[in-house]
């Protein structure tokens, strides 16, 4: 029987199973409100349905304020502040939920709903060990550590198959008794006539694949007998090591299995010793602990680098499939969710405006505001124009900027040149130095667009805070006009910084809180000491209406705007001394697709209207696509691959840039185009 | 660790030579001659008084003195009072009394301070939370001296629950009502620290991932927003401790009794520089080790600070 063709019997089976238990989670016409000071209700979400079916990936996809997250935290029953929900019905395995109480909720949180959060840095406690974490949601519902729980949907689709198990044989590897399985496997195998490389493949795959607090005794006999052991002898072998697994062994279990490499050691540590990527593992471990049947995952990787987001969506997906976990997936951008989901449900202002199965969304988007997200997709767009491009189209109408041709790259004049540029770091108890950046060269043409990809750590923001001078490289150049900036002091490092400015990632944190608007856009003149109060207050204006934003917000202050809206501002304050360069790190990654959109249609028109050069700092490759003519490729440090931005989207020479590539969400995607 | 310890602890060398040689030179610029002062209104007899400056070196440069008080600080002698009793034997009587006082008031601060905070923070916008928050603002902009003699009037006098005044050796029920108006302030503090801190911590992220495990709420509250809470209320705990040990200087006047702070006061009226030197200096020592535990316990209870 070939592989395709178990593959549909098993989708078969699921989709009759599915039909026959109906919906797992089943919303109809939900409403929920937020109480304001004065006793106003805001409506967050109006008549919102959607339904889960047992194993299936359903998205929620929108911007943010459009209700998604709100949703998913009202069949939580987790609403924060004032919210709560008013009307419409919330079914679990078709119990309604939605008017429980906390200790209700209690009873079904953990073990039949888990969550997987967003924000993977704020969302474990500091003070507890990641494995204490995991502990808890173990105890809390007296979860069974020496015993795998197997899901609704995996007891109904093992029903007459797979040889029925009994709840013996779900035991767990405990880490006391690994050694002494170990060797009994390896003398079973001499008994069975494997030896040689062929006994030490198999060894060396039992011991890999054996993890304490995870693999079963069951998947140990079946090991065991696929690798030539006799039948008898397996389960003798497995009954006898395998008994189960301590609370320590199930922790380290459960988080190996969320894809923490040395799991043990790591339960160990502290939520501050771990990387953005690690945490969400971690959190997913804990998501999943319980083996809901059903998993909220609330925009899981939004914070996170283009490949890390892949390698741990690609993790939980195999592990909600392997476990027949059914999740409700929230995320902003619609590449991302058709490449996951099965199902889609876009929402917009508290509504759901669209629903359906992925690709006929994506194809044939019938809302207005969905046609919009389709086009606003990085993911997406860059999509297009490579599918255009091999259909012989002209793809220059599908991009934002049209890229300069090689040639006229060549003739222009170098504006900023950066030649190679080196810095070491000092660590903490560590004699040998750290590279941030080595050995780097590229420039940047006038009137154009370089942009630097790599993974957060790459080191591409060091390269930008050493061309704006505001770090001292350990050794190389940087040279602007020709000039080297290191020697520019006083007077000539004030006219540089006029001519170069910045904009930054987080829209939040680069604007003076205590500052109106009017006062950071008007700062950068008065520092340089432009004009009078008057002329001043006049180039604020025209500023204003360059990036698009009503003079009236010249009174208010940041906290008043949205994140795009800041980041206009902060645009206009980098435009407001007329510069010939700009320095963007990471100025859009931090936006919702929507608005990002606009942000670098902004920086567009003005390089068309300005002829103004942009050193663009990125992790996400389906974003330069739109903006950049020129691309560095950078990894720990090294310039990896530099080349224009179609030499590296067709024909990608290093195996990473091509990692970068197929780690765009949406990129496997077959898009009609219509 | 170890290393840091160390650090630490000879930092707290150069800190006792700096206060002690400050106090020392304010009391020598006091006004007034302590001997001449010490006849009172008899005629000053010319000879005694000079044998009595030669004995309290007296007689000699502000810097020999403040050297010859160190040298013998170092043997543990801290001289004599003008009285002719040994300073130590002094102290030694005064500061179990402080002691036992400022452990009284640090219990009330620390027990009471805590659960009126979390009882404010986790029911935030309550008509209980209103009140506590009206009172602590009047125990904190009241003064000491005013709470006194308010609970001494009305305690103590009209309603005769607690005795007014503590006197020598006081006991436990003496001491009660000096104890809260002491640690009354701070317990103020203590509350609108604990409740500002309940009220953020229970909104933090990884709360509502502790629920959404379903945990119970008694859990989620005890591990994920107290424990977090605790860190700076027991930090603010620990230095009060310090400032409760010496801060008591005005309760122990309106209270009559007779602690390091009363003694204090005496030995400056007296110009007795040996035993106001010994005792601030004991005051510093006991203030650096409570700040010291104070970080070390910062660092237990906090694993993102490690100290290097």
């Amino acid at each position: 029987m070939s592989e395709m063709n178990s593959n549909n019997e098993k989708s078969d089976k699921l989709f009759e199973m599915q039909r026959e238990q109906g919906p797992i989670l089943e919303v109809k016409d939900l409403k929920v409100d937020f109480t304001t000071g004065n006793n106003h209700a805001v409506h967050a979400v109006r008549d919102a349905s959607f339904n889960v079916y047992p194993g299936q990936w359903v998205a929620i996809v929108g911007e943010s304020g459009s209700g998604k997250s709100t949703s998913a935290m009202a069949v939580l029953g987790l609403l924060p502040g004032t919210g709560h929900v008013v009307g419409g019905s919330i079914k679990l395995e078709g119990e309604e939920i939605s008017h429980y109480t906390r200790k209700q909720y209690e009873q079904i949180l953990g073990d039949k709903m888990g969550l997987v959060p967003q924000d993977p840095m704020s969302n474990l406690n500091p003070v507890w060990r990641i494995g204490t974490q995991v502990e808890e949601a173990l105890k809390a519902n007296h979860m069974d550590i020496s015993h795998e729980k197997r899901s609704k949907l995996a007891q109904a689709l093992a029903g007459g198959g797979v040889a029925v198990k009994s709840e013996d044989d779900e035991t767990f590897i405990g880490s006391k008794e690994l050694p002494e399985l170990l060797k009994a496997a390896q003398a079973a195998l001499n008994e069975a006539g494997v030896t040689g490389d062929g006994a030490k493949n198999k060894m060396d795959y039992f011991t890999k694949e054996w993890v304490p607090g995870s693999e079963t005794r069951w998947r140990v006999a079946d090991d065991l007998i696929k690798a030539g052991v006799s039948d008898d002898k397996a389960w003798q072998i497995a009954k006898q090591y395998v008994t189960g697994s301590t609370m320590t062994d199930r922790i380290a279990g459960l988080l190996e299995e969320a894809g923490l490499p040395d799991a043990a050691t790591r339960a160990r540590q502290y939520p501050h010793e771990f990387s953005g990527g690690m945490l969400q593992r971690a959190l997913i471990a804990i998501g999943l602990a319980c083996r809901p049947d059903l998993l909220i995952a609330d925009e899981p990787t939004s914070a996170l680098d283009v490949t890390v987001q892949k390698k741990i969506l690609d993790h939980l997906h195999t592990l909600t499939d392997e476990l027949g976990t059914a999740v409700l997936f929230i995320t902003h951008d619609l590449g991302l969710a058709a490449e996951r989901a099965q199902h889609i449900v876009v929402m917009y202002k508290g509504q759901v405006v669209e629903s359906g199965p992925s690709l006929d969304v994506l194809q044939h988007p019938q809302h207005p505001y969905t046609k919009r997200l389709v086009a606003a997709a990085p993911s997406l767009a860059s999509q297009r124009i490579i599918s255009a491009k091999e259909h012989g189209e002209n793809a220059d109408a599908l991009m934002e900027h049209h890229a300069k041709g090689e040639e006229t790259l060549e003739k222009s004049e170098h504006i900023i040149t950066v030649s190679h540029l080196t810095k070491e770091f000092k660590l903490p108890r560590k004699k040998e130095m750290f590279k941030a950046v080595d050995d780097v060269s590229f420039s940047v043409k006038r009137g154009t667009t370089l942009a630097i990809v790599g993974e957060s750590g790459s080191g591409k923001s060091t390269v930008a805070n050493m061309v704006l001078k505001l770090l001292k490289p350990t050794s190389g150049t940087v040279t602007y006009e020709g000039k080297d900036i290191s020697e520019f002091e006083g007077k000539s490092l004030l006219d540089f910084r006029r001519h170069v400015q910045p904009v930054f990632q987080n829209p939040y944190g680069s604007l003076d809180p205590m500052y109106s608007i009017y006062r950071s856009i008007e700062e950068p003149l008065r520092i340089h000491k432009i004009g009078d109060k008057k002329s001043r207050e006049q180039r604020v204006r025209e500023l204003l209406d360059l990036v698009k934003m009503p003079q009236s917000v010249m009174q208010r202050y940041p906290n008043e705007l949205s994140g795009g809206q800041r980041q206009r501002i902060a645009v206009a304050r980098a435009m407001a001394l007329n510069p010939d360069v700009i320095v963007c790190d990471e100025a859009v990654s931090a936006l919702d697709v929507l608005v990002q959109d606009q942000v670098l249609q902004l920086l567009n028109d003005l390089q068309a209207e300005r002829g103004l050069s942009y050193l663009f700092i990125t992790h996400d490759l389906a974003v330069v696509r739109q903006i950049a003519d020129e691309v560095v490729v950078m990894q720990k440090g090294k310039l990896v691959e530099h080349a224009t931005t179609d030499e590296v989207f067709e024909h990608p020479q290093k195996q990473y840039t091509k990692d970068l590539l197929d780690a765009i969400p949406g990129g496997h995607l077959q898009l009609g185009l219509d | 660790m170890g290393k840091y310890l160390l650090r630490r602890i000879l930092q707290m060398i150069p800190v006792v030579l700096g206060t002690t040689l400050l106090v020392y030179a304010l009391v020598f610029a006091l006004p007034g001659d302590p001997v001449k002062a010490m006849f009172g209104d008899k005629p000053v007899n010319q000879a005694v008084a000079a044998q009595i400056r030669a004995e309290y070196n007296l007689d000699k440069p502000f810097i020999i003195q403040y050297l010859l008080f160190l040298k013998n600080a170092l043997t543990l002698n801290f001289g004599n009072t003008f009285a002719g009793q040994p300073v130590i034997d002094e102290i030694g009587r005064a500061f179990p009394v402080t002691i036992k006082l400022g452990l009284m008031a640090f219990v009330f601060e620390a027990l009471f301070g805590v659960a009126f905070g979390i009882v404010s923070g986790l029911k935030k916008g309550k008509w209980y939370d209103s009140v506590i928050l009206i009172v602590s603002l009047l125990l904190i902009s009241v003064p000491t001296f005013v709470t006194g003699f308010l609970g001494q009037y009305f305690i103590g006098v009209k309603w005769r629950i607690l005795p007014v005044t503590a006197g020598n050796d006081p006991g436990f029920i003496d001491l009660l009502m000096p104890a809260m108006v002491l640690g009354s302030a701070s317990m103020a503090y203590v509350i609108r620290l604990t409740r500002s801190e309940v009220s953020s911590n229970i909104a933090e992220d990884y709360v509502r991932t502790a629920r959404a495990k379903g945990m119970s709420n008694r859990s989620v509250i005890v591990r994920h927003v107290l424990r977090n809470s605790m860190i700076p209320v027991v930090t603010y705990l620990g230095q009060d401790l310090g400032g409760l040990m010496g801060g008591a200087m005005i309760s122990e006047t309106i209270f009559n009794i007779h602690g390091i702070g009363f003694l204090t006061y005496q030995s400056i009226l007296k110009g007795e520089s040996n035993m106001v030197v010994s005792i601030v200096t004991l005051l510093t020592l006991i203030f650096v080790v409570c700040n010291l535990v104070v970080d070390m316990l910062y660092a237990a209870l906090d694993p993102r600070i490690r100290y290097a």
